[in-house]
């Protein structure tokens, strides 16, 4: 039975030299400033730290990396995400050889597989790995393949170590669909905002979070979570309003635009690898003055 | 200005003889028990009161029975919408006459308008009364077709009598958005939820719910959406799912099961009209059973 519960979740991105190799360097220092900032958990690498832009072997090293820094002062889940079942499988074994707590994984990329074999791809990546088992589901990002509550109980049943879904689809029907269903057969089963939306994901259960915006506003998110967690969801409203002018900010300027943002508050973790483009010098202009008109961002730490 | 539309609001099924001619009769029943066992608010013909359906004739008198029935106990708000703009221009105007104190409309059927067309058809029925409206936002049944923070923003600068939103997008982001926007222009703009989906958006500001379960179990909506008021999130969660189980039980060929359950609960309000079936025996024995599963039959009034 699994008893790990994240809780806020960091979701670091992955930083870049000029010539667009990994910096570690720059990780080290990264890492180092989601700790201190209230991280209770690292994932890692999400889509927000471009995993898809690694190659197998850059991700396996990154891991290491990961692991080695974080050196067991909280837990570290492992994003291990691809096309093929069997590369996704061989990640989570490998992650877990390396001392992960959890494993991730999304809808396989680019193919629109029937529900047997989603169920399939899943349960197979669950079995290279004992450890805790998430599904993430992030239908705007993975827009081919729905998840229902159906193929989660499928998985219940077969995978033990299905521990939840972190869930970034922010739709109240479904999340209470197969929380409310899934916890009649597990009852330990967990449901994880897998965004800055908590509120109402935690009013129907989830008691985690992934962030990515904690590199922006880690103390904003911060007391933001901890307020949720104590389900004082009238007192975190304004809060969510905060975070969510925050969030569409940089949906509005698109993916780089996390980047440029930390570059903005002082941690500068170079710019996106292709096929991302950074923003053009209009649009982090666009962006800092935005930046500079959301007051909650006033009381943010810059720099590391 | 005090907002008029908040609570747990019921709308009402369309009762159809069994030669599927309108019912007036039952249909009044139907308005009192409704009043009677809480609903702040009335709201007819939802698509739950098979609205398309129904000829234009029909839905003038009916819309009478409900005006005259309820007789200012609660407010009475019409649903005007139809496939041709023009019969909705003409149930708003009939609404007003009748003396209803809101009409109520959703995005344009069939076609796939641009924002400005639907700023330009919300414009037109706002303006072709005098009495208030209430938007209706359900992108999940008219896909891609929905309301955001601009569209929000523009029509309150534009219409006065543009009190509330029903919002049925059931999405944390999309939620918040719109209320942000709304809540800037006018602080005592009404959104409110479609289906009991209570628990994720009251504490984001929603402040009530067109209810879809009110003819079967008055008292269960009624529960939840205090214990959301009150902050008691673990009820609330626990009242939630339970709905949610109804949901799930009656959005299958939505209102025919519904009709079905109401059988079982002792209130007969006839056949569905097609194209959509009317719920068979089989179909209300499944029904019954899972009423009495959920503690519905015990708990929930019988008969009129």
């Amino acid at each position: 039975m699994n008893t790990l519960i994240p809780g806020l979740v960091h979701t670091p991105v992955t930083p870049f030299t000029d010539d667009l190799k990994i910096d570690y360097a720059c990780l080290e220092k990264l890492l180092e400033f989601h700790l201190r900032s209230g991280a209770q958990a690292i994932a890692t690498p999400m889509h927000v730290a471009e995993s898809v832009s690694l190659s197998d072997v850059e991700q396996r090293a990154h891991f290491d990396f990961v692991m080695k820094q974080v050196n067991g002062r909280v837990p570290v889940l492992a994003h291990v995400s691809d096309a093929a079942t069997g590369v996704a499988a061989s990640r989570a074994d490998y992650a877990q050889s390396k001392g992960a707590r959890a494993i991730i994984c999304t809808t396989p990329y680019y193919w629109t597989p029937p529900a047997a074999m989603v169920h399939e791809h899943f349960a197979q990546v669950a079995k290279a790995a004992k450890i805790a088992f998430y599904v993430f589901y992030t239908p705007a990002e993975m827009s081919g393949t729905k998840l229902n509550t159906d193929l989660m109980l499928q998985l219940v049943n077969s995978s033990s170590n299905f521990a939840g879904l972190i869930d970034a689809s922010m739709d109240w029907q479904f999340m209470i669909n197969i929380i409310s269903n899934v916890q009649r057969t597990r009852p330990e089963f967990q449901l994880l905002s897998g965004n800055e939306y908590m509120v109402s994901a935690g009013a129907v259960g989830a008691k985690s979070m992934l962030t990515p915006m904690a590199a922006i506003a880690p103390q904003l998110i911060k007391d933001f979570f901890s307020v949720c967690r104590t389900e004082k969801y009238f007192e975190a409203r304004k809060m969510q309003e905060d975070i969510a002018s925050l969030y569409q900010l940089l949906k509005h300027h698109g993916f780089a635009s996390l980047k440029a943002a930390m570059h903005i508050m002082g941690r500068d973790c170079g710019i996106a690898r292709p096929p991302l483009d950074p923003l053009s010098p209009e649009s982090f202009n666009r962006l800092e003055k935005s930046l500079h008109g959301l007051s909650f961002l006033n009381r943010e730490v810059k720099g590391w | 200005m005090t907002q008029m539309f908040k609570g747990v609001m019921q709308s009402p099924v369309t009762p159809l003889k069994d030669d599927f001619s309108p019912d007036p009769k039952t249909f009044e029943k139907l308005l009192d028990f409704h009043v009677r066992t809480g609903a702040t608010a009335i709201s007819w013909p939802h698509h739950k009161g098979e609205s398309l359906n129904l000829t234009i004739d029909e839905r003038k008198s009916l819309a009478e029975v409900a005006v005259k029935s309820v007789a200012k106990r609660v407010p009475v708000s019409i649903h005007v919408s139809a496939l041709s703009v023009e019969d909705s221009v003409d149930l708003a105007k009939h609404a007003q006459q009748i003396g209803a104190d809101a009409i109520i409309a959703i995005t344009p059927y069939f076609w796939s308008p641009s924002m400005e067309g639907i700023f330009k058809h919300y414009v037109r029925l706002g303006q072709s009364v005098d009495i208030p409206m209430i938007a209706y936002n359900s992108p999940s049944y008219l896909e891609g077709i929905e309301f955001n923070g601009e569209l929000i923003t523009r029509l309150l600068e534009k219409l006065p009598n543009l009190i509330a939103l029903k919002e049925a997008s059931f999405n944390s982001e999309k939620f918040v958005e719109i209320s942000r926007a709304a809540l800037k222009v006018r602080p005592d703009f009404a959104i409110v939820a479609g289906v009991e989906f209570l628990a994720p958006s009251v504490p984001l500001g929603c402040v009530g719910s067109y209810s879809s379960a009110g003819g079967i179990s008055p008292n269960l909506c009624t529960q939840l959406f205090d214990a959301c008021m009150k902050g008691e999130s673990e009820k609330a969660r626990q009242l939630q799912f339970k709905l949610a189980q109804l949901w799930d039980l009656f959005r299958d060929q939505y209102p025919s099961s519904l009709k079905g359950g109401m059988v079982i609960m002792g209130r007969p309000v006839g056949p569905t009209r097609a194209p959509l079936p009317t719920a068979t025996p089989e179909r209300q024995a499944f029904i019954a059973q899972q009423l009495e599963e959920l503690g519905i039959l015990d708990t929930e009034p019988h008969g009129w």
